[in-house]
């Protein structure tokens, strides 16, 4: 017996953008459980369900082991050197002859920066492609998009904690008690502080049962009550004057705008007395904020309603200091890394702009590329990609991800997967994607690896090895580097997680003086954090906002219906969101027994009154169709969705995205996840 | 020969360990003892993680990496009972020593009881506690309440009443009223506590009582089992360890702490519960309306033991796949531990509902006993 008997390893939470602290505890080479790990300034050692059991998968006996190459249609062993030198092979060849734009490359925004970075500087270097693009496109893409053009910063701007220094805490669209639990915890503490809670939902969720004040509206009708609000704002001169003038501009455009939205409850539903409450209580409180999430992003308005939060704050001057901002509440664990490390389309890492020529040549120097070698032109996004499959898309690498499952219109996807020339599937489980690729290769997972993830509050956080990887697993960059490296590749050389952070330190400016060594405490940095000295930067925008001209941006935004609405044919909207015992598509989350138990099938919310005319009762089958699909579900009746709407969670297979939208937002390519058209009925 | 009940000083005869630890080093020179003459096969032990806010626990094999666990720290919350179920199954069948303050061994005896450890397999050094401050709080309280940046912290303690905390640059006390006042200070759990000096162990050490020249230099030891009595007279007899009688004023100083201990935690309870009776139930469904089901509560309770086939079962009173959890959640659990709650505060702090559930379940194991007899639970300690 050894010390290692009992060995603690401080890491990160592998689930949501709060990025909490925990221990992995292992024993003799084994994991075998999770303890708090209270010192972590973030969760303070409390932990939500997914948290508490996030260790029970990683031994989980369904893990990849080998990588496999599909051979006459079945799946066999391969060697590493077998599966990637067929994929070199492919991509090199489907490259050569169709040019850099018939390849796609995914990441997840669930695996450590390290990785992120290493497979957008394989494909950008390798392919000379911007064909990367990660899966914030269909949860905050939009925050990026809208923030970016009100703040100049497409990021959160205050802290989880700072809620507690706030007046009035605005909740939009977020339902954080589910979907990002220990920054709901904030709010529970502000709450027992006797901060007034507001939650803005078309349901009554765990967090609206929060609120001192729970307003319902109808589903996606944001920018119409934000606009409503804005016009009692400025009609009731509670605007703030000097802020508007001195720091913003737009307000003029705003204005005008406004004026059509006087009365708006034939849109958003909410009575005209309640709009102007809230109005006044917003535009009073001295620190107010505003936290949203997917509620907001994830419609073809998606940009334009981050915008109308971006409004909100900027008419009233609730940026720029402590208990103030606008705050997208971060899906994923890792997807403000993901964006922040260049797996995108149209930017290096640090958001530097492939449209710039200086940027251009600054990575062909660091990247040891030929100069004028990469590209300017905006790649294509995660759903084009899949939307273009087997017409200019001919090869996808998918790393972490299951389209099938979480992208719209399920059947769409597998119809377009079907098309490709060649696909690629770097995981841990064998999704229900994997049957649509060439080769599957066994990567390992948060607690098997070195890396960060950078959280929802632009922290990052350490994420520490506590055991190996199963079988011949490896390390995600480290499989990206061999591929790098069999292509003859310079600057792939990495040996560490650490190596790659460095990497791309050396070319992000806003990120380098974020150090591993400034990491080793839980406290860690919050970017941007330009120099080693810099103490990092937890609230943005004070005295001057990140855009170039240092102004904040007031847009006049008008409201635009969803693209697909209810109909005689179909006459329910639906809404999608999440559950708190389920992370996307259940890989990791089913495998808990507590998680499992809790909710091993799919639900749908209905109202009382809808039920009831369908002769439909609590725990009823149901068929819910759209016109893309249909899927059998379980009936859950209450009043927490208004009649006529229903509510799905996003977790399950052949579930509520065979029905889902792939319209997109024209500003941020964000397909309409969180709104369609269905009917619904009992199944016999 | 020593024997039940016996008070006296000791040190280290171990110069650079003297050095390390605190108040002499018995603590960790005993436990050293006890691995080295293989009076246990590994101790349990806690050591610093990336700095003083961090408690780690680890398993001592190798009798010189002890030196690395020796010294307190206030600011680990933690609780070493329940680990020795979950974690250290390899020792079963094997003898274990262990440091615990009064919650730990709490915890040990009610497990015991349950017959989850066997603690003829346990060795238990006891060391008196007044109570210990969450990490956050006390880097907070470092940098609110004493203006110093708690990074440059290189040593706290709590004295006479006060946190005392030593930094590049300086030293500064505030009583812990006045922090608790404040809303800083111990876990509010540790300050109804009345389990101060954990006379249940086979050892109790501290430093209260610790008077004249040997203050700060020894530490004082009340032999509390003859197993306790045989490590001590072999450490001596081993030449590792130094006594002498306690010095009288200091037993009855070390009484005095105590008893103005018992006065504090009787305060703060009668503050807790007096605020808590008028609106018991309505603030107990309120605040557990809140659970999002988590189970650390559960998980971390060293009293609460679930079935093995838990997640087999549909649940006939908390529906599954709904949260706030339905009340029976939280009331089954009450009444699960009201005979037994231990006070130890883990529920509480790892609830991310913020449910003062250890508030809550300490005043019906107190407040609720009272009234019965026989009383709740029979336990060799009372807290």
């Amino acid at each position: 017996m050894s010390n290692e008997a009992l060995k603690y390893v401080p890491t990160t939470c592998p689930y949501c953008g709060v990025g909490c602290g925990l221990n992995l505890v292992v024993s003799d080479g084994k994991l075998v459980g999770v303890e708090p790990y209270k010192r972590s300034p973030i969760n303070e050692g409390k932990l939500c369900p997914k948290g508490m059991t996030c260790w029970e998968h990683v031994q989980s006996p369904d893990r990849l082991t080998t990588p496999k190459i599909k051979k006459n249609g079945k799946f066999v062993d391969a060697s590493w050197d077998e599966a990637l030198d067929l994929i070199v092979k492919k991509f090199t060849e489907i490259s050569k002859k169709h040019g850099p734009k018939a390849l796609g490359f995914q990441t997840s925004c669930r695996t450590v920066n390290e990785d992120c970075y290493a497979l957008q500087k394989w494909a950008r270097c390798g392919f000379l492609t911007n064909n990367v693009d990660n899966c914030a496109r269909i949860c905050h893409g939009p925050s990026v998009a809208g923030l970016s053009l009100s703040f100049g910063s497409g990021a959160a701007t205050n802290p989880f904690e700072d809620v507690l220094n706030s007046d009035l805490i605005v909740m939009w669209g977020s339902n954080a008690v589910e979907a990002h639990p220990l920054a709901g915890r904030r709010v529970m503490q502000a709450k027992k502080k006797g901060i007034p809670i507001v939650v803005v939902d078309p349901r009554y969720s765990a967090t609206a049962r929060l609120a001192d004040k729970w307003i319902r509206f109808n589903p996606s009708t944001h920018i119409a009550l934000a606009n409503n609000m804005m016009y009692y704002i400025i009609k009731e001169g509670l605007e703030d004057k000097a802020f508007i003038a001195e720091r913003t501009k737009g307000f003029d455009d705003l204005k005008t705008m406004v004026q059509k939205y006087a009365d708006a409850t034939n849109i958003h539903g909410v009575p005209q007395e309640t709009v102007k409450e809230f109005a006044r209580q917003y535009a009073s409180a001295k620190n107010a904020v505003i936290i949203y999430c997917l509620g907001i992003t994830e419609l073809t308005t998606g940009t334009d309603n981050v915008r109308s939060m971006g409004n909100l704050s900027l008419l009233t001057g609730n940026i720029g200091r402590p208990g103030v901002g606008v705050n997208p509440l971060r899906g994923q664990n890792n997807v403000q890394g993901a964006c922040d490390m260049g797996a995108y389309p149209n930017v290096f890492a640090g958001y530097q702009a492939v449209a710039v020529p200086e940027n251009r040549a600054k990575h062909e120097k660091a990247w040891f590329l030929k100069e004028g070698s990469l590209p300017e032109w905006y790649g294509s996004t995660l759903t084009e990609q899949i939307n273009d499959a087997g017409t200019t898309i001919k090869a996808m690498y998918f790393m972490g991800l299951n389209p099938t499952v979480s992208y719209p219109d399920s059947n769409h996807v597998r119809r377009q997967l079907e098309k490709l020339d060649f696909c690629v599937m770097q995981d841990i489980f064998w999704n229900e994607s994997c049957d649509y690729a060439d080769v599957v290769l066994p990567g390992t997972c948060f607690a098997e690896k070195d890396g960060t993830f950078t959280s929802g509050e632009r922290r990052v956080n350490r994420v520490r090895k506590a055991v190996d990887g199963p079988g011949q697993s490896k390390y995600d960059w480290e499989i990206i580097a061999l591929l790098a490296k069999k292509m003859g590749l310079k600057g792939f050389d990495w040996k560490s997680a650490k190596d790659v952070w460095d990497d791309m330190r050396s070319v992000t400016p806003g990120q380098f003086g974020v150090t591993y060594e400034k990491m080793e405490k839980p406290e860690s940095v919050h970017w941007p954090c330009p120099t080693i000295e810099h103490p990092g930067t937890p609230i943005l925008h004070i005295g001057k906002f990140s855009a170039a001209d240092g102004k904040g941006t007031m847009f006049g935004l008008e409201y635009r219906p969803p693209a697909e609405v209810a109909d005689a044919q179909y006459p329910f909207s639906l809404m999608t969101g999440r559950v708190i015992f389920h992370y996307h598509t259940r890989t990791q989350t089913d495998r808990a027994k507590q998680l499992h138990y809790e909710v091993p099938e799919s639900y749908i919310q209905i109202n009382t009154q809808d039920a009831k005319e369908l002769g439909i009762k609590e725990g009823d089958k149901v068929k819910v169709t759209s016109r893309r699909g249909e899927t059998i579900t379980k009936a859950r009746v209450s009043e927490d969705v208004a009649p006529k709407v229903l509510y799905m969670a996003m977790h399950f297979h052949q579930g509520v995205n065979n029905l889902t939208n792939t319209a997109l937002d024209p500003l941020s390519k964000m397909p309409e996840l969180k709104h369609c058209a269905v009917k619904v009925e009992k199944v016999a | 020969m020593s024997k039940k009940g016996d008070m006296l000083y000791a040190w280290t005869n171990d110069s650079a360990l003297a050095k390390k630890a605190e108040c002499g080093g018995a603590v960790t020179e005993l436990l050293k003892y006890a691995l080295e003459s293989k009076m246990v096969d590994a101790v349990l032990a806690v050591k610093r993680g990336v700095d003083l806010y961090d408690a780690v626990p680890t398993i001592v094999t190798n009798p010189k990496d002890l030196d690395a666990c020796a010294g307190s720290l206030h600011c680990g919350t933690l609780l070493l009972s329940k680990l020795v179920v979950e974690y250290v199954p390899k020792m079963s069948g094997k003898k274990l020593g262990m440091v615990v303050k009064g919650c730990d061994l709490m915890g040990l005896l009610e497990l015991s009881k349950r017959k989850l450890v066997n603690l003829d397999n346990i060795l238990m050094v006891g060391v008196n506690c007044g109570g210990s401050v969450s990490p956050v709080t006390a880097r907070k309280m470092i940098k609110e309440k004493f203006g110093v940046d708690p990074n440059t912290v290189t040593k706290e303690e709590i004295d006479k009443g006060q946190f005392i905390i030593e930094y590049e640059g300086g030293h500064k006390g505030i009583s812990m009223d006045e922090l608790e006042e404040a809303g800083y200070g111990r876990r509010s759990n540790c300050r109804r506590c009345k389990l101060k000096v954990p006379r249940q162990a086979d050892i109790a050490c501290g430093n209260w009582g610790v008077i004249g020249d040997k203050a700060g230099k020894a530490t004082f030891v009340e032999v509390c089992s003859d197993k306790g009595a045989k490590l001590l007279d072999a450490a001596i007899k081993a030449n590792k360890l130094s006594t002498e009688p306690a010095n009288p004023k200091g037993v009855e100083l070390r009484s005095k702490v105590e008893s103005s201990m018992y006065k504090l935690g009787d305060k703060w309870r009668k503050k807790d519960f007096d605020i808590l009776a008028p609106t018991l139930w309505e603030t107990i469904a309120k605040e557990t309306g809140r659970c999002m089901k988590c189970y650390a509560c559960i998980d971390h309770c060293p009293v609460c033991v679930t079935i093995a086939d838990k997640w087999k079962q549909p649940d006939q009173m908390v529906r599954a796949g709904f949260i706030p959890a339905d009340p029976m959640f939280h009331l089954r659990r009450f009444a699960h531990i009201s005979d037994s709650c231990i006070n130890c505060g883990q529920c509480e702090e790892g609830c991310p509902s913020e449910i003062p559930l250890a508030l809550f379940s300490h005043a019906i194991r107190t407040e609720a006993d009272k009234f019965f007899e026989p009383k709740l639970g029979k336990p060799a300690y009372t807290n």
